[in-house]
């Protein structure tokens, strides 16, 4: 039953995200919203630890959090707006929000 | 699907405006909301005492019509609200406090209103943090 | 058939409310004979450990109502060996029978369940 993550927390003064990393199923997906979208800074650490992920997890990033910070998505990010976000949590079949 | 919602932030913070967008996203999808559940601070984003200065956002303001509008079941943890000062006319009474602060739509409740949303619902989608 | 919920509790224990609540909608779940879990990560697993007195900072104690999960018919409960690792708890002994996973358990755990709440 794959699972989509939810993170909120800026990656640079949290940990959920590197603990999130390391309990991804195969065919989970992570979506970053809020101050957890810093992850994709480029030349970060962050965003190398994402993009060492396995093709199979789908990483995605909430629009309005990327724009309002004026961060551009990796190519390995699939931006997506909250009609987006609701189809995901369809898609995946369960919804984990690290509060 | 069916969702049910969980808010564990005060309305302050992004991820309660992030909850109303997604619930308001989930309707226009053709979803139907079996109940939305505030519990942690999301107590405060319930709250009908927020003064926002005219030019912000009201998201407690906006969270209230949202549920009066779609006549949605909007639940408030009791044990958690009372914790934080949220009261109904009925508790503030039995407590002998000088104020209510929440009111219409709202409906203060015990988890297991959560359990049973969760229970009924396809999806459970919580909200909370940043 | 009623869904399964994993709680995951990430609170220290004396860091505020958080941990009590995560609790509390465990015991809930359990009243109402739901199939909930427990698992206890990052700080989380501080919760576990012997010898607290949380009299001195006046609070009630947490580790006694952690005590109910088993008497609510909530057992199946978990803790990260890598959070007990990391935090120097490996050899501990704990306060309640949770189960030490790895990582990869970890990952099939969540797996199992049909819902899944992180406080």
């Amino acid at each position: 039953m794959a699972t989509l993550h939810v993170l909120s927390h800026s990656p640079f003064s949290d940990s959920r995200l590197s603990s999130c990393l390391r309990l991804l199923g195969a065919n989970d997906g992570l979506l970053l919203s809020g101050d957890a979208v810093y992850a994709l800074q480029p030349g970060s650490a962050q965003l190398r630890a994402l993009e060492m992920m396995p093709d199979s997890i789908g990483l995605f990033a909430l629009d309005e959090d990327l724009t309002a910070r004026g961060i551009s998505a990796a190519q390995r990010a699939q931006v997506v707006d909250y009609p987006g976000f609701v189809e995901l949590s369809c898609r995946f079949d369960k919804v984990n929000s690290w509060l | 699907m069916k969702f049910a919602i969980a808010l564990f932030s005060a309305p302050h913070a992004p991820s309660s405006r992030r909850a109303l967008r997604f619930a308001q996203a989930a309707l226009a999808g053709g979803h139907e909301i079996v109940r939305l559940f505030f519990y942690q601070e999301g107590v405060h984003s319930a709250s009908s005492n927020v003064v926002t200065p005219q030019d912000e956002l009201d998201i407690s303001g906006e969270w209230r019509d949202f549920v009066r509008e779609q006549r949605l079941d909007g639940v408030v943890c009791i044990a958690a609200a009372l914790r934080r000062g949220v009261l109904n006319a009925e508790e503030s009474q039995r407590y002998d406090r000088p104020a209510a602060n929440l009111d219409d739509p709202w409906a203060l409740s015990g988890l297991g209103q959560l359990h049973e949303a969760a229970q009924v619902a396809d999806r459970l989608v919580c909200f909370g943090g940043p | 058939m009623r869904k399964s919920l994993l709680i995951i509790s990430r609170q220290a224990p004396w860091s505020g409310p958080g941990a009590r609540e995560a609790l509390d909608i465990a015991l809930a779940g359990g009243a109402f004979d739901l199939p909930i879990g427990m698992l206890f990560l990052d700080d989380g697993v501080f919760q576990l450990t012997a010898a607290q007195q949380p009299k001195t900072l006046q609070q009630k104690d947490l580790s006694a109502n952690l005590q109910a999960l088993p008497m609510f018919g909530v057992e199946s409960l978990y803790a990260s060996a890598r959070s007990l690792q990391e935090r120097g708890l490996a050899e501990n002994p704990l306060t309640l029978a949770a189960e030490p996973l790895d990582d990869a358990a970890l990952a099939a755990l969540i797996d199992r369940y049909d819902q899944v709440i992180t406080l």
